[in-house]
This record gives C-alpha cells, sequence and structure tokens, in this order.
C-alpha cells in the first residue's frame, strides 16, 4: 500500500506538471493569435499604462516569442513554473495577491463542495439503493425518470431560475413566517452573506448537488445490481448471515468502489458547476471570484485561479485514486 | 435444538440428514413458467456421498439452491419437501430458512473466484459467520481461520489468512470455499462442481481432499458434477439428473456396470478412457429446453433405443433391481443390455412397476 | 481467395452491426418519449435551418417604443412579445437557434471525428501511440472545460471577428472541441481493444487484410454503437455551455442573438413583470436539452444492453 501511494503520488507530480504546460501552451497560443499581448490580459477594458506595465513584466509578454504563433515560449513557462513553486500566483489588476484572494475565498468554496458532496451521496446512495432493491418495480421506475429529468436541467438554468424567480417571494414568505432575524429567511437569500455563510450556500449547494446526483443515481443503481447478482453474495447468504448483514458488507460495500471512482471523475464537472453556482449566486468562493473576473475582464486573476483549481482537481483525483485501493484490494497489489 | 443433538440423532446409519422429497421448482420467464426440477427425490446419509449428475440445465444446482433456500427471486417451489434433521425447511421462514444454511447444511461453489468476496480478506470470509452467529472473538476467529485453512491443506496458512482471494491460485481458492464451507461445522456439504473450473491434476487433489474431510467428519456429501468420470472414486450413491428429472438412481457401482437407463449409458460411453482409441461417441442433440419440453419421455429425441411409446408416455419410476430406480420404459432391458422389443409397451409391465420412492424397497 | 474470404468475413460483421441498429431502431419507434422528443429536435431544427419559416420579423428590427411588451398571442404583431429593447421576442428565439444549435452539431461533429480517430487509433496500434493518446486523454480530462474555456476565451474578449454566424460561434467551437474529444476516445479505445480479439478479426488479419481495412470494416462498427449514444447528451451539453459562456459575454456576443444572449438579456426582468423575455427561451432550451436527454437515454438502453441492467 505504501509503495502504491508513492507510486501515485509520482505520477500526479508528473500529470501537475504536464497540465500546467498544456494550459501555458494553450494560453500562450491564445495570447499570440490575439495579436496584441499585453491586451489580451484587458478583455474589453481599457488598462492604464501602470497596468499594461504590471502584465507585460509579470507574465515576461516582453519575451518576443508571444509575436510568433506556434512558438511554445518554454523560456516564460519555465519562469512561471519558478513562481508558482514559491507561492507566487501574480496579482489581479488592482494589485491584490491572487493567494491572498483564494485564501479569502476558498472557505466558502469548501463550505458549498460539503452541501454538494452530502446531496450527492444520499440521494445518490439512497435513490440508488432503493431502485436497485426493488428493481423493475414502480418506485425504480419513477427514480429512473427522475433522473433523467435531473439531467435535462443544466445547473445553469435551474439556478437562474432559482434565483431570479424562486428566491424572492420565497424569502419573503419566509421573513412573514418565521419573523426578520430567523434562520430560513437567509436560506433563501438570492444572494450571498458573509455573516451566514452556511446558511446562505446552503440552498445554492443542494441544487448543485442535485444537478450533479442523475450519474450518482444511476451508478450506485448499476453497481448494487451486479453485486446482488454476484456469486459472492450468494456465497455469504449460504453462511446463514443475516439479510442485513449481507446487504452491508457484501452489497453496499463492493458498490462503494466504482461510487468513490465517480466522485473522483465527476469533481471536474463540479468544479466547473460550483463556478457557475457562485457566479449566479454570487458567492464569495473561488469560482465567484473567478466569474466575476471573466467579466470585469481580469484575465491575470483568471489565470491564476484556473491554474489552482487545476491543481486541486489533480490533488482530488490522487486522494480518490488511493481511496479506490484502499476500498479495493485488488488494485493495491497490482 | 442445536446441532449437535441433531448430529447424535442422524447419526445412526440409514437414517438420512438431508431428504428431499418429489421436489419441483418453477422459473418465471419472458415466455412464460417453465419447470427446472421435477418429481426429485433424494437422501444423503452421514459418512455417506451422493453424486448428482445431469448436463448444465438438468437442474442439478436449482435443485440445491431450493435446499439452501438461495433461489433467484424469479424461482418458486412448488412441491416436495427438503428434511434437514427431522424438520422440513421447506416450511420454516427465509429467516429461520437461512439460519440452518451454513450451520447445518453448507455449499460450496463452483467458481470461487466469483463466490469469494474480492474486498475481504480470506480470514474474515472464513470466520464471518463464526464472528456474526456464534460471537467470536476477533482473536479466536483468526485462530480457527488458520485452523481452518491448515484443514484444507493451505501451506503457510498463517500468513494467507491475511491474504486477498485473488492472490490465492484457482485450486488453493477452491481450499479456501471449502473451508468456508466447513467453517460452522455443517452436518451436510453440498458441493456443486467444485473442480469445474480447475486443471485435471488439481481437480484430483480437491476431490481427494473433499472425500477425506467427509469421511474424517462422518459428514453427508452431496457433489454435483456434470462429468460422470469423476464420480467413480468418490461417490457410494448416484443420481443421474435429465431435463429436471432423476432419470436413475443406484449405488455407485452398478450404475457403472449395468446402467439401466440409456442416458447413463450414453454418459458412460463419452468418457474418455486411457485404453481407448476409437472416436469418442457423443450423445447427439442438445438437452430440451424447460420450455419446450417434448412430450412422453423427455428423453426421447435423443435415446438410441426409442420406442413409439416413449413418445407418447411418460416413463414410471421403474425399479429393475432393488436399491434402484430407472426413468426408463425399458429399464430392465437397459440394464440387462438387451435392446428393448421392436415395438411394444408390454416391457413396462415386466420392468418391475412403479415406486413412488427411489430407494423405498422393501427388499434394500 | 483472401481477398474474398475477408470480404466475406466483413459481411458477418456488416450484419451482425446492422441487426444491432435495426433492432435498436425498431424498439426506439415504439416508444412514445423517443417520438415526441424527435419531433421536437426536429422542429427546432427546422427552425435553425429556416428561422424565416417562423417568423417574418428581422431579429435585429428594434423599435425601442415597442420595449417591453407582453406576449400577444400568435396572429397578432408580437406574438411571444417583445424584449426591453423592442426586438421582436419570437424573431429573436427562431433567428437565436441556429448559433446554439450550430455550435452544439459543429462541436460535438469534430470532437466525435477526433476522439473516434485517436480512440481507434490507440485502441488498435497500442504501444506509444496509445500512451500518448492516453495521457492526453488524462490531461484535458483533469482541466475542468468551463475553467478553461473561461481563460481561454477570456483572451480573446478584444477580439472582434466579425458577425456571420459561423465566425461567431468559431471561438467557443474550437475550445468547446478541444475539451470535448476525450470521452469518445476512451469509449472507442475500449471497445476497439475488446472488438480487437473477436475471432472474425483474427481471422480477417490471418487471412492478410490491412490494417485500415480490419479497422473501418471490422473494428469500428463494433465501437460505434456505445458511441451513439453518448451523442444527444453531448449536444445537450454543449447547448446548456454555450448558455453559460452567452451569459459570461465570452462566447456567442452581441450584437449575433442565440438563447443563451436572449436568457442573459432577460433573466433580470422576472421579477420587473416580464418573465416571458426568461422563459420563452429557456422553454426553448429545456425543451432541446430534455429531448435530447431522453433521446440519449433511449439510444443507450438500445445500443448498449449491458448498460441497462
Amino acid at each position: 500500500m505504501g509503495r502504491y501511494v508513492l507510486r501515485r503520488v509520482a505520477q500526479a507530480v508528473g500529470m501537475l506538471f504536464l497540465v500546467m504546460f498544456v494550459l501555458h501552451l494553450l494560453t500562450t497560443l491564445a495570447i499570440q493569435l490575439n495579436g496584441n499581448p499585453a491586451l489580451a490580459f484587458f478583455g474589453d477594458k481599457i488598462p492604464s499604462p501602470a497596468q499594461v506595465a504590471a502584465v507585460e513584466q509579470r507574465f515576461g509578454l516582453d519575451d518576443p516569442c508571444y509575436d510568433q504563433p506556434g512558438n511554445p515560449c518554454l523560456g516564460p513557462f519555465v519562469e512561471r513554473l519558478g513562481q508558482y513553486a514559491q507561492g507566487d500566483l501574480g496579482t489581479n489588476l488592482r494589485g491584490r495577491e491572487v493567494t491572498d484572494i483564494v485564501a479569502s475565498a476558498a472557505p466558502n468554496t469548501l463550505r458549498l463542495f460539503v452541501m454538494v458532496t452530502i446531496t450527492w451521496l444520499v440521494l445518490g446512495m439512497v435513490l440508488g439503493s432503493v431502485a436497485a432493491r426493488w428493481r423493475g418495480s414502480p418506485s425504480d421506475h419513477g427514480i429512473r425518470l427522475t433522473s433523467v429529468l435531473i439531467d435535462a436541467l443544466p445547473v445553469f438554468v435551474l439556478l437562474l431560475v432559482y434565483k431570479e424567480v424562486v428566491t424572492v417571494p420565497l424569502s419573503g414568505w419566509a421573513k412573514e413566517t418565521f419573523g426578520e432575524d430567523s434562520w430560513p429567511p437567509y436560506w433563501f437569500k438570492p444572494s450571498f452573506d458573509p455573516e451566514h455563510p452556511w446558511a446562505t450556500v446552503a440552498v445554492p449547494g443542494i441544487l448543485l448537488g442535485l444537478a450533479g446526483s442523475a450519474a450518482f443515481i444511476r451508478l450506485v443503481r448499476a453497481s448494487q445490481l451486479d453485486s446482488y447478482g454476484g456469486d459472492h453474495v450468494r456465497t455469504a447468504r449460504s453462511k446463514g448471515l443475516n439479510e442485513g448483514r449481507v446487504v452491508v458488507h457484501h452489497v453496499v460495500r463492493n458498490s462503494s468502489i466504482p461510487v468513490v471512482t465517480a466522485v473522483g471523475l465527476t469533481f471536474a464537472e463540479a468544479l466547473s458547476g460550483a463556478v457557475i453556482t457562485e457566479g449566479i449566486m454570487n458567492i464569495y468562493g473561488m469560482g465567484g471570484v473567478l466569474w466575476d473576473a471573466v467579466q470585469s475582464s481580469d484575465v491575470g486573476l483568471v489565470l491564476g485561479i484556473v491554474t489552482i483549481l487545476t491543481a486541486v482537481t489533480v490533488l482530488v483525483m490522487i486522494v480518490v485514486d488511493i481511496a479506490y485501493a484502499a476500498l479495493d484490494p485488488r488494485i493495491r497489489y497490482e | 435444538m442445536s446441532a449437535a443433538t441433531d448430529r447424535t440423532q442422524a447419526t445412526p446409519s440409514g437414517t438420512p440428514l438431508l431428504e428431499v422429497t418429489d421436489l419441483a421448482v418453477e422459473f418465471r420467464t419472458p415466455d412464460g413458467v417453465v419447470r427446472a426440477v421435477d418429481g426429485l427425490s433424494y437422501r444423503v446419509e452421514a459418512g455417506r456421498t451422493l453424486a448428482i449428475v445431469g448436463e448444465s440445465g438438468s437442474g442439478k444446482s436449482v435443485s440445491s439452491l431450493a435446499v439452501m433456500g438461495l433461489l433467484p427471486d424469479t424461482a418458486r417451489v412448488t412441491r416436495g419437501s427438503v428434511r434437514l434433521g427431522g424438520t422440513d425447511l421447506l416450511t420454516l421462514s427465509r429467516k429461520e430458512h437461512r439460519a440452518r444454511c451454513g450451520d447445518q447444511v453448507a455449499m460450496v461453489f463452483q467458481d470461487a473466484l466469483a463466490a469469494l468476496n474480492p474486498v475481504h480478506t480470506v480470514g474474515y470470509q472464513l470466520t464471518e459467520a463464526l464472528r456474526a452467529r456464534r460471537g467470536l472473538s476477533r482473536g479466536d476467529a483468526r485462530k480457527r481461520a488458520v485452523e481452518l485453512l491448515d484443514l484444507v491443506k493451505v501451506p503457510n496458512a498463517k500468513a494467507r489468512v491475511k491474504e486477498y482471494p485473488h492472490q490465492f491460485s484457482g485450486g488453493m481458492r477452491q481450499r479456501v470455499m471449502i473451508a468456508t464451507a466447513l467453517a460452522m461445522d455443517p452436518d451436510v456439504l453440498i458441493a456443486d462442481e467444485p473442480t469445474t473450473a480447475l486443471d485435471v491434476t488439481v481437480q484430483a487433489q480437491v476431490l481427494r481432499l473433499l472425500a477425506e474431510i467427509q469421511a474424517e467428519r462422518h459428514m453427508g456429501l452431496v457433489l454435483i458434477t456434470h462429468d460422470l468420470g469423476v464420480v467413480a472414486g468418490v461417490a457410494d450413491d448416484v443420481t443421474v439428473m435429465y431435463a429436471g428429472r432423476a432419470v436413475e438412481q443406484a449405488p455407485v457401482v452398478p450404475v457403472y456396470t449395468t446402467p439401466a437407463h440409456p442416458y447413463t449409458r450414453a454418459l458412460l460411453r463419452s468418457i474418455p478412457s486411457a485404453a481407448g482409441t476409437g472416436r469418442l461417441p457423443v450423445i447427439p442433440g442438445r438437452p430440451p429446453s424447460p420450455a419446450a419440453m417434448p412430450a412422453g419421455c423427455p428423453f426421447h429425441p435423443r435415446c438410441d433405443a426409442v420406442r413409439d411409446v416413449c413418445r407418447t408416455d411418460v416413463p414410471p419410476r421403474a425399479t429393475p433391481a432393488p436399491g434402484r430406480m430407472s426413468a426408463c420404459h425399458f429399464a430392465s432391458d437397459i440394464m440387462a443390455g438387451r435392446e428393448p422389443a421392436p415395438e411394444a409397451g408390454v416391457t413396462a409391465s415386466a420392468s418391475g412397476g412403479s415406486v413412488p420412492e427411489p430407494k423405498g424397497d422393501p427388499d434394500d | 481467395m483472401s481477398e474474398a474470404a475477408s470480404a466475406a468475413t466483413g459481411n458477418v460483421a456488416g450484419a451482425a452491426s446492422r441487426t444491432l441498429a435495426s433492432d435498436a431502431w425498431r424498439s426506439l419507434r415504439r416508444r412514445p418519449d423517443v417520438i415526441i422528443s424527435g419531433l421536437i429536435i426536429t422542429f427546432f431544427v427546422v427552425m435553425a435551418a429556416f428561422p424565416t419559416l417562423f417568423t417574418s420579423v428581422s431579429p435585429r428590427h428594434c423599435v425601442i417604443g415597442d420595449a417591453k411588451i407582453k406576449p400577444q398571442g400568435f396572429g397578432n404583431e408580437f406574438p411571444l412579445g417583445t424584449d426591453s429593447f423592442g426586438c421582436d421576442t419570437l424573431a429573436q428565439l427562431a433567428h437565436g437557434s441556429r448559433p446554439s444549435l450550430l455550435l452544439a452539431l459543429v462541436v460535438v461533429g469534430t470532437a466525435l471525428v477526433i476522439g473516434v480517430t485517436l480512440g481507434l487509433l490507440a485502441g488498435y496500434y497500442l504501444g506509444w501511440v496509445d500512451f500518448v493518446v492516453s495521457r492526453t486523454v488524462e490531461v484535458f480530462l483533469v482541466i475542468p472545460y468551463l475553467l478553461a474555456a473561461m481563460l481561454l476565451l477570456s483572451l480573446f474578449k478584444n477580439v472582434d471577428l466579425g458577425s456571420g454566424t459561423f465566425t461567431t460561434i468559431m471561438l467557443p467551437a474550437i475550445v468547446l472541441t478541444l475539451f470535448g474529444w476525450m470521452g469518445y476516445a476512451r469509449y472507442v479505445r475500449a471497445s476497439v481493444l475488446e472488438a480487437k480479439n473477436l475471432d472474425y478479426v483474427t481471422a480477417a488479419r490471418a487471412l492478410g487484410a490491412s490494417d485500415l481495412r480490419i479497422m473501418f470494416r471490422h473494428v469500428l462498427p463494433n465501437a460505434i454503437g456505445p458511441v451513439t449514444a453518448l451523442v444527444p447528451t453531448a449536444i445537450a451539453g454543449v447547448i446548456g455551455a454555450e448558455a453559460v459562456l452567452a451569459f459570461l459575454g465570452i462566447g456567442v456576443r452581441p450584437p449575433a442573438i442565440s438563447w443563451g444572449i436572449m436568457i442573459e438579456n432577460g433573466s433580470s426582468w422576472v421579477l420587473g413583470g416580464y418573465p416571458h423575455m426568461l422563459l420563452v427561451p429557456l422553454a426553448a432550451l429545456l425543451a432541446t436539452v430534455l429531448s435530447l436527454v431522453v433521446l440519449g437515454d433511449a439510444l443507450r438502453d438500445a445500443l448498449d444492453p449491458r448498460l441497462s441492467a
């Protein structure tokens, strides 16, 4: 197991390097094609000369390679990696450190993900298990229909409708029913409130989790059905174990393996969803900052946050891989 | 009633540990209800081995799943009884039935790689039932797991209890499977094709091990197989199944020397022998689908001694000799090695009449 | 002789895939949800291809005096009302369907070609080809596509490419394609690995059929089923992504019209008493996406029996 972890971590470092390189190549190509390296960082905004100078210095844009489309610009890449290694991810247009912004925004993103994960697991495990246990029953069909409907609802649309149509009447109703200073009005507040981070993040988190839960429901159902029909479950029953024990130790335990993998694979997608959620609901998290940065054309900040979030994704994949090995001995000893 | 008292009751020779009577199992399928087992009866005594032989689909595995209460949801026992230590398991609730499994009757499954849980250690699986049902402590369970692996002659048992099924070779895995079934000290062991997935040399070792353990513990053993060849050295009695029914039941030696059913005879001819040089005869055709059972004797389309009566009448259970049963219109002729008379239903009356019980003959 | 024999095995493979396809078609044809979805999709595709069939008004003909008119019903001047700039909602909806659907079609089509080709090469040749393709797939899977799109499209925010339908969708199309091909590559690679060892493929190889011939006549037909089932859902995904990018102002950009832009414009007027500005484009988007998802689900059942357990 120890050697497996070491090997995975080494692979993760390699992967991180590759991912950084691909991001760099794509960014470089985009800057080169844009035709005006320095101005590319300001979008439709008109920057002050001082801002242009800062960006040029920060990204080494005076390097002639940025004027030659197709040139991989390895020099600036190495330099940039050096800066990343020292924890320097640049500044936003107003000169605030990206790391500083991330440090203050990250806790809210974590809160959002806690809500999302709970929603995933609860909906996925409960509905998936029910559908598998009573396969072919009306509840199985109902759950399947629900998961198709969930799939058809883009996160963006779901949250937009929630924010623009549902929140105002709902929070008004909550204020009337429970009083101005009670909790419920905060749950349905159309935007984030730093005074009440958990309350204002809860519903957006549940909605985002709901949007991603369809895949989980299907996966839990399919893998539990596999397990129920599995020979090892028949063996467990033949030992005279009671059904509860068989379900927990032989059905749920075995079907947890693909579910954990799915958490890893869905993470990148969920991150995209988190950006949309935080953007629309004005949550001050990493995604919200990114959303605002895109809208206000602060490309330096966009680059910094995308880099960090991508690194986080690599990290999560490694954690999932290790959890996978802990759950499935066949992987560990390969 | 504890397992121990059951055993003392059951030990006197002649009293069956497990007695299956007139068992019938049906499956619901998209094509309608089909009968997978139809009127199967057999008994297993302490210290004896019964081999159930048949092609796949003959109902031999389904009948043992019915004994264990492990039939899939689409299957239903429609008739018969399964008496284990004096109790009819089929009258028990699912929970009570399950409680007798592992304890009084245990099962060894065919494909040990699939039948063992890949995510738990071998030691865990060996003693899971002991810990959950008899409250064994973790330490005692580990000791017991090592003992069990020693019992089935897995070398280096102490280290191997911590390993996972995929780390074992096929033969060793099957031994683990056997040890798992033995964990609760069952009175009867049902082994469903325990050697099919193994190499020929390993097959022999595993069979020998099963026979040794069975003799040592004075267990009843039901050995399910499609290969009449493996039965000879191990079994005391043989039940040959075809299309969900027992077609011949007898002690092992006469089955080999004087088979009383054309199907048994054909099976024997298709066993490769060391001396044999010519082409191995095969049984023409395929076993009937349970959904489209032929009229009359289910074997008649493939039978080399078929007569008109076979196409119309289901053969009765004949007793061509004491202690033997054959579901053939011409059982005596076949047993004597004669060709049945060209066209006659008359011979049926010469075959000793029908009996409800395979071994219920007073001459026994 | 060898040519004839391999042609014969080819026919066997072809027959097998034809039966699967016709079986799938037969089972799909009988499902009412599939028929309704198909009709809805056809409706919007016709709308995207011939928007003038649905409206005679130009979507750019906006009179600020006609702003914020509620839906008047068909037969009147503004059947679905107007938006905050006085543009006809129906005209916008009809003309806005083109960029949304064209983008989805271009992205999924190109991604499909790239993914299938790379997956086929990787699965067939293995070795270093497989190594390179698999690592590339992993790297692109790790980068969340929306983040990549936000980064790359932001860098082009100051570039004006013109207002032709194709130029407006070009940038989002390139970026979404770049991050949309990996799923197909993985699926195809896996099915190729499976199909490569099938008896008739081995036979074709033994008879001296060329690599290309084996890939396209024998291996690909086996792999195409599960991949086809992914397509409707992928198209739905791109339509959703377009809406997000348009909302951020980095996808299809005004003065071009797309459903995403209409949603963005309309979203702030819902509580002001003009919900139709949001609901009309939203309903069109949801109907399309839902139909595609239902179709994808049905296709998955019909084409990949393993998944429908």
